[in-house]
Order: structure tokens, then sequence, then C-alpha cells
């Protein structure tokens, strides 16, 4: 339990760090939440990307998606002036399309991964500029804008009923404290372990509550960070608790011994690249939402921030996998730090050595603690 | 290095425990120069324990190893030792001469050229050694694998190897190269090495070494000299330890539905392959390393495809599951726990409508099944890497039984099991057959065939002989299959 703590410890103590050096203008609810709201999409591709890392596969082409389904959302509407939901219904075949294309040719036509989606994703990024004319896409006086709905939706200051938040909290809690039954010491008797996790649970609350006042974290929670929460739920559901999650899991692990084990590997496989796909579009789709309008490049700038929460996650509450959690809160974590440093006086154009920085040191120590232990 | 005496090689007392699992229980030995002696056993009987606890890969429990009168606690970094594995550790993109000097010490001209001709005369006098007429020049790559394995002896005793202990180095080989292989040996035993071969095969025995040990549970209960044992003597010696071969059940002459059906199947050099499993019984087929015989489980499997011929099976949706030959590379999951390894194949018994699992359920079917098959540690969430080979072999096991399917292709199913193991796993495939499924043993094991089988054959040339019922086999005939 200890060593995939580790990580999450550390952060912490930064954060305590923080807010001991920058007092209230780090500590600020509301401020951070933004930061995260903000950080919705980075977080949908972190979740695209884990979809095709547990069976062992990158897929570069997520921003490239993305990029080209803010287009189509933004563009559609406003440009060919179709309506609203024609645009979002195109972006999501787009992500679902991209994202068979790279099954195809990953698993049926033996393209490395690597390649195929590299160029897939620039033919996206290539698209969407071809489409737009390497130009900003927008609404101006005159022209059909997106609605109004879906542009409170994008914001921050538009709050879902804070009750659907607790909702998913619970949800999530609850998942958690079954989940945690796999670090049962092996010596220890059920009704021990149940009274040991059902205190750690209970402290861990109490903490949050009173310590970093939990509820006024979750009045913060925007529509966005709302759908993400859903979306990172169903994730987790899915690729623990189905066919598909567990057969993903086998493949990464051992591909011939899954194959022989009675996976269809390659239909599997192609799967996972068609739900990267659509969470690429939903990531887009988002960016459209929350910016109100398309700019040239608008997603690669993400690509490597969500291949870094990705990474991140085989370290957070993890031994050595890749999960939904640790992907948002490894995410969530490494623009704190950033953000911290920032409001502490580093220039923004920091931001990326600080990202870089932060990965390869959670990793290493992770990784150095576990081999101490082991 | 002058007096032979000093390459005997003494083993005292040797004794070897894995947790409660006593696997060598009190080994003596002593090898003299020039002698070429067989070791034999079953799998499981601990041959590979010894062996690799002479390489220094295990810590003896207890007991004491010599060489010319020093102890020492491994013969891994001694010169004078060297250890033949099948994988030889040879690099194929390389010569021959190439591959002699990895690891020595480089032979320079001046500064940091090399002295490549000093490495390629080096090189051929080593090859003369072994009798291999090749230039030094050759790749790797270009060597039949019988040529490779004789390379690496060659390397060995370049080095200055005076004991060549080889591990089943030729039990994967083609038989002609394999006889090349040990006619080399003993050429090299002549001349005054001491070899020490681990191998399954009696012909082999038979026809080079100068002395027969026979392992069985971990003791070494023969020690004699080659000359005046026949094929029969040998079996014998084998079969001691088969205490209850034939305690099955007397199912065996009731009338049985087949189930699947292999009719003139053809696969690469296998075919025309016939093979009927019947519901209830456990058909045993066996044959050596590239014979075909894991092709024709894969073929029952499913997992191949027949190039010709048809797979016909007895009923839609006819459910099978296997246990693959090689344990590691095909079998288990590393990273995931045993539940999770457990659990693949027989996911869909624990999927709601919503298509979610219940994971309750699958938790206590797999905890069920683990304390079956007494699986060590407890804990159905430890990670899989961590477990011992039998108890991989177990999971694996495992996973075939949650499927419960109508037809189970089992692959050697005891390879590298240990002795309790290999007793519970063959009670298993008993009760299998008993509850109604079909069972197919492909093992290059015989003890797996006469201790679970019904009816066996041999795989041979691409052909799958005549299923006989194995109360009909004699001894004699059982060292065909070993």
């Amino acid at each position: 339990m200890f060593e995939e703590s580790i990580t999450v410890l550390v952060f912490l103590l930064i954060f305590l760090g923080f807010g001991l050096w920058l007092q209230d203008t780090f500590l600020n609810v509301s401020a951070r939440m933004l930061d995260v709201h903000q950080s919705v999409p980075v977080l949908m591709l972190g979740l695209a990307v884990i979809v095709t890392l547990i069976p062992g596969k990158f897929d570069l082409s997520v921003s490239g998606v993305a990029t080209l389904t803010t287009f189509a959302v933004v563009g559609l509407t406003v440009k060919n002036e179709l309506p609203f939901p024609v645009a979002v219904g195109a972006a999501v075949a787009v992500g679902l399309g991209v994202g068979l294309i790279n099954g195809v040719l990953v698993e049926y036509l033996n393209v490395n991964a690597f390649i195929a989606t590299l160029g897939t994703g620039a033919i996206c990024t290539g698209l969407a500029a071809v489409y737009s004319n390497g130009a900003y896409l927008g609404a101006t006086p005159g022209t059909p804008d997106m609605p109004t709905w879906f542009r409170n939706f994008g914001t921050f200051v538009n709050k879902p009923p804070v009750a659907i938040v607790w909702v998913m909290i619970v949800l999530a809690v609850v998942g958690a404290f079954f989940v945690v039954d796999r670090f049962r010491p092996a010596a220890w008797s059920k009704t021990r372990w149940l009274v040991a996790k059902s205190a750690m649970f209970v402290s861990v609350i109490l903490v949050l509550q009173f310590v970093t006042l939990l509820s006024t974290w979750v009045a913060q929670v925007s529509w966005m960070l709302l759908m993400l929460l859903l979306v990172a739920l169903t994730m987790a559901v899915l690729l623990q608790y189905t066919t598909f999650g567990r057969q993903l899991q086998a493949i990464g692990s051992n591909r011939s011994a899954a194959a022989l084990a009675g996976v269809r590997v390659r239909r599997q496989v192609v799967k996972s690249f068609v739900l990267g796909g659509f969470l690429a579009a939903l990531a887009g789709i988002s960016i459209a939402a929350s910016q109100g309008s398309a700019s040239p490049d608008v997603a690669s700038a993400f690509l490597l921030p969500a291949f870094a929460a990705a990474f991140l996650s085989t370290v957070v509450f993890s031994d050595g996998r890749f999960t939904v959690g640790g992907t948002i809160i490894g995410g969530v974590f490494v623009v704190w730090v950033g953000i911290g440093l920032i409001v502490g006086g580093l220039p923004s154009t920091w931001t990326n050595v600080i990202n870089g920085g932060v990965l390869i040191g959670a990793v290493s120590l992770s990784t150095a603690v576990r081999r101490r232990r082991t | 290095m002058q007096d032979p005496g000093s390459h005997t090689l003494e083993v005292d007392g040797l004794r070897k425990s894995f947790g409660s699992n006593e696997v060598l229980k009190g080994i003596n030995l002593t090898i003299r120069s020039g002698e070429f002696i067989g070791l034999m056993g079953p799998n499981g009987a601990g041959k590979s324990t010894l062996i690799k606890i002479l390489a220094g890969v295990y810590q003896a429990s207890s007991g004491q190893i010599r060489l010319g009168g020093r102890t020492l606690t491994s013969l891994g970094d001694t010169e004078d030792v060297a250890f033949i594995h099948q994988d030889l550790g040879l690099v194929d993109a390389l010569t021959i001469a190439e591959n002699f000097a990895l690891g020595n010490p480089p032979q320079r001209l001046f500064g940091p050229i090399l002295n490549k001709r000093a490495e390629r005369t080096s090189a051929a006098r080593a090859l003369g050694l072994v009798g291999l007429d090749l230039s030094v020049d050759t790749l790797l790559s270009d060597l039949t694998p019988g040529q490779k394995t004789l390379v690496a002896v060659a390397r060995a005793m370049d080095r200055g190897a005076r004991i060549l202990i080889v591990d089943e180095a030729t039990s994967t080989l083609p038989p002609r190269d394999a006889q090349g292989v040990i006619l080399s040996l003993a050429a090299a035993a002549a001349a005054g090495a001491t070899v020490v071969m681990v191998t399954h095969k009696l012909s082999e025995i038979l026809e080079a070494t100068s002395r027969v040990l026979v392992i069985l549970d971990g003791e070494m209960v023969r020690d004699a000299p080659t000359h005046g044992l026949d094929r029969a003597a040998l079996v014998e010696m084998l079969m001691q330890h088969e205490s209850d071969p034939h305690n099955l059940d007397d199912a065996s002459h009731q009338t049985r539905d087949p189930v699947l059906e292999l009719r003139g199947v053809h696969f690469e050099d296998l075919g025309p392959i016939d093979l009927t499993l019947n519901a209830g019984e456990v058909i045993g087929i066996s044959g050596l390393p590239g014979s075909g015989l894991h092709d024709i489980a894969l073929l029952v499997n499913g997992t191949l495809k027949p190039h010709k011929g048809e797979v016909v099976e007895s009923r839609p949706r006819l459910t099978r599951a296997l246990v693959p030959p090689h344990r590691e590379s095909q079998g288990g999951f590393g990273e995931l726990s045993i539940r999770e390894n457990m659990a693949l194949s027989a996911l869909g018994r624990w999927r709601r409508l919503s298509r979610v699992l219940k994971p309750r359920r699958e938790e206590l079917d797999c905890a069920r099944v683990a304390s079956e098959l007494s699986i060590k540690p407890a804990s159905i969430d430890t990670t899989f890497d961590i477990l011992s080979g039998g108890n991989k072999q177990k999971v694996i096991f495992g996973r075939a039984l949650l499927l419960n399917p109508d037809v189970f292709v089992l692959c050697e199913p005891t390879r590298g099991v240990d002795v309790g193991t290999r007793s519970e796993i063959y009670r298993l495939i008993r009760e299998l057959a008993r509850g109604g499924a079909a069972v197919l043993v492909a093992s290059s094991d015989a003890e797996d065939l006469f201790s679970v089988c019904d009816r066996v054959a041999l795989v041979a040339d691409g052909r799958l002989q005549q299923l006989r019922p194995v109360s009909e086999l004699s001894t004699s005939e059982l060292e065909l299959m070993v």
C-alpha cells in the first residue's frame, strides 16, 4: 500500500508547502477548481490514451482527432449553418471513424501503432486546417452560433445542482471501497480488514471535509467537470468490470497468452481504438464548448500532458497499471504543481518544463521505492 | 590443471527445499575426469534443481559441492565447468569466430585494434575439438540446430572447461543432429573431459554414456555403469516409483459419445490426422519435440486452422479450454492477479444483462477453484508473477476449470511441476473425465500418459499412430515414448 501511495503523499506535501508559502493565493478553492475545469480536455485525452495503452498500443492521433472535432462542432454550425445536433453527431462520427481506421491499420494491416496513429493524427490536424483555410473559426454577427446551453455547459460559472455531484462522489467512494480489497494483507481476517478499511475511509473523508473543506470543492464542480466525472466512472467500471476491459488488460500483459485463452485479440484492440477515438471526440467537443470557437492546432499542445497524465496513473495508487482514477488525479496534480509555481512568481512559459520534470520525478520516485521494497 | 584428480566433482548430502516441499533429499555423487554421465529421471524428480544448484541459480539448503577437493558454493563461477542449456547463448547475427570472442578478453594487436587472426585461429582449433568442419566465418544463423549446440560446446571447451554439464540440450534437436552432438560429447569425454548429460532419451544414454544416474523424487536411486544395461533395465529403473499407474476408473469400457473429431486434417508437415475425442475419456498423445504434438493440440482447440481436412464438432458452440505448452510465454499474465488470470476465459459466466460483471460472484468462484487446487499463496489477489512454477500451472489449470468446457486440451500439464502437485493434477484430470468432459493430453512426458490416459498414441513423421488402450502397453513400449 505504501509503494502505491508514495507519489500521492509527495504531491500532497508539495501542496502543503505551496499552502504555507503562498497562503490564500494558492489555497483558493474556486481558482484551483477553475484549473481543473480548464484541464478537462487534457484529462479527457488522458482517458482516451489509456484505453489503448492498456492493451499496449500508443494512440498519438487523439490530439488530431480533438482538433478536427472542435472544428467540426464549431464549423458545421457557424460556417455550414447545419443544425447543432448534426454538428455534434458529425464530431462523434469523426472520432469513432478515425478510431476504427487506427484499429484496422494496427491490427489487420499490421502497421506499427506509433506510425499509424502519428499519420492519422497528422491527417486530422491537416484536414481541420484545410477546412478552415488554416484560420480561426468562430461565430460572427450574422452567422448562427452554437446554442446557449452548450456555451453555458462549457463555462466555469454555471454549476450543476450540487446533489448530482454528491451522488457521483458517493458512487465513486463506494466503488473505491470495494476496489481497495485488493490490498488486504493475506494474514488479516475479513472482519479485521473491513473494520480497518472503514476506519480508513471515514478518516480520509473527515480529513477531506474538515481540512480541505470538501463541500466547498464540490460546490465548485462545473457541468464539464461533472461530465468528466461521469465519463471517468463509466470508464473505470468498463475497464475493471466488463469482459472487454479485462480482456484488454490481459492483452496488454501477454498478448499470445490472451489469444490462447480465447480472447479475440484483434477485435478487442480495434474496439479500444474506437473507444479512444470517441473519448478524443468528447475532448474536442469540450474544447468547442469552453472556447466557443476553434483555432488552428487547438489540441496539439494537449497531447504530451495527456500522455503524462496517463503514465502518472501507473504510479498513483497503482502497481504499474494504467488506471482511470490515477489519470485524473495525476493530471490534476501536475497542473496544480505548475500553477503553484506560477502563482509563486515563475513565468508561465515554464509550464512544460515543470510538467516534464514532475512526470519524470514521480515515476522514478515510485519505481525506486518499489525496487527497494522487493 | 595438469593433475587429472583436480577435476573430480564431489557432491555430498545436497538438500534443497522450496518451502515445505523437499525437492532434493540428500544427493551424493562423485564424478571423475573422463566420465560421461547420463542423468535421468522423470520431470519434477529434481534433476533440474540439482543442475541449477550446481550452476549457482539456486542455493542448496544444506550439503557440499567440491571440485578437485576445494569446497565451492556453486560451479557457476569456475572456468573449469561449463553449462550448456537449450538456450545456448549464441548470437545468430554474428559469425562463429565473433561468437567465440564474445565474453572472452579481447586479443589485441596494439591499442584498441583487435587481433582478428588470433581469434579466428583459436576458434578453428576449438571447432576441431568437437569435430565440426566449418569455416569460422560462417554466420550462426546458417547453422543447423545441432551445429549450433556443438559451437556452444566448442566455445565452452575453448574457454578451458574440463567439465561439461549438458542440460537437455538435445531434447529439441532433430534425431540426426542430436546424434552428432552426442558423438562429439563422447569424443570429448574420451579426450579427458567430464560430461554430465541430462536427457530423457534412453538411446542417448545407451549409446554414449559410461555411467547412469537416476533421480526419483529427489533421491539418487541408481548409480550404475552403462555397460551391461539395456533398454528394459533402464525403463525398469525409471518406473520404480510408479506405485499405482493403473488405478484408473473402470469406465473405460462403456460406450462413449464422440465430442470432437479431426478428419484427415493436414497442417504444415502434419497429416493426415484422424482423431476422435469422446466424452468421459482421456486421450494422450506424445512425441518428440518438433513432431507437431502441440500443433495437434492447438488444432483440436481451434487455435490453429487445418490447411486441409475438417474438425467436426458434435454439437454447435462446443466449448474448449487450453492449457498451453509454454507456461511463461503463453499461459500467464504476469502483472495481473491470480483472480484476473483465472477468470479471463470464463468472464461470460459472471456477466449481468447490463454486461457489467458481478465482482462478488467472480471472486467467490475463483477463490473456490483456487482452494480446490490448493494454490499458494491463498490470497487470489496476489500477482501471478511471484508464484512458483507449480502454482502458475495450477492457476492456468484453474482458468480452464472455471470455463467448464466440453473439451479440455492440456499441453504438458505437469511440466516443471513438483511431485505432489503432479499427482494432484492427475487426480484432477481423472475427475474432469469422470464429469463427462473429453480430455486430450499432449505431453512429451511418458508419465503423464501412463498415469491419466485411457488411450494413447505417438506422433511420428507427421502422423498420429493408432490409439491404444494404455493398459495394453508394456513397459518396453514405454521407452519409445520417453
